[in-house]
């Protein structure tokens, strides 16, 4: 035997071993850590990325544009709540208005309209522009909504979050 | 009291208990980044039930009685390290 390994005499096999108690210990400490994180979100105040702020300090409306600076079929990109709170107000081609946070539900992407829906350029995500439910691609969850209102002012407004459907009931 | 060999129900219920939580974890964190808090309580709760039943399983049920103390065969399952 070398001199190193009966001065350390530590037998790899045996160290690497794992016994059934000990995966099991492991598996609790898992556990834990999921009750932490479900802990850490009822603690968090603030909202994740992508989530719908609470009614807060900033306004809750804001006038977009004009109707007639976007035509049927175009998009048009703003911030909300905040510099951070990019949107995208989409015309559609049957002359409805949507809005919807850029940020995508699969990693964070921001949207864009590509004149049938809306894409998330980094993994190939789609969805439909009425409801914002994902149609093709990772996503598993609907865009964040806004409400939107055309006023007699000829402006474009967006009046606040609107509550997102489930993804169970966009699949039904 | 010796160690009691830990046994393949329980091992299983432990996994159980994990991919439960994950389930868990994924559904409370979309149901949050839809904006909808209100189950945060109750899954945090029923995760908190969960893991303590792990915990209790993984760390505090290890000896028996039953065997007797002068008693040195190893049980079936034992790694026999400690």
């Amino acid at each position: 035997m070398a001199g190193w390994k009966s001065l350390f005499p530590v037998d790899l096999a045996e160290e690497s071993r794992l016994s059934r108690r000990e995966f099991a210990r492991f598996l609790a400490l898992v556990s834990a850590g999921f009750t932490g994180g479900i802990g850490y979100l009822w603690l968090r105040k603030k909202p994740l990325d992508g989530a719908p702020d609470p009614p807060g300090e900033a306004p809750a409306t804001l006038r977009v544009c004009g109707a007639g600076d976007v035509g049927p079929g175009n998009s048009f990109l703003f911030t909300f709540r905040n510099p951070q709170d990019r949107c995208i107000l989409v015309h559609t081609l049957q002359g409805h208005w949507r809005a919807y946070r850029q940020t995508c539900t699969h990693l964070g992407c921001a949207v864009r309209w590509d004149g049938r829906g809306l894409e998330c350029p980094c993994h190939n995500g789609h969805f439909e522009v009425e409801q914002g439910f994902p149609v093709q691609g990772p996503p598993t969850r609907p865009l964040s909504r806004l409400d939107v209102e055309v006023r007699a002012d000829g402006g474009v407004w967006v009046v606040g979050d609107q509550d997102r459907p489930s993804a169970m009931s966009g699949l039904s | 009291m010796r160690r009691a060999p830990f046994t393949g129900a329980a091992l299983a219920l432990i996994l159980l208990i994990v991919l439960i939580q994950a389930y868990l974890f994924d559904t409370v964190l979309g149901a949050v980044l839809d904006g909808q808090r209100s189950q945060l309580p109750g899954a945090l709760a029923v995760s908190v039930l969960l893991t303590a039943v792990a915990l209790v399983l993984a760390f505090k049920i290890q000896y028996v009685s039953r065997i007797p103390a002068g008693d040195t065969e190893k049980a079936p399952g034992l790694d026999g390290r400690r």
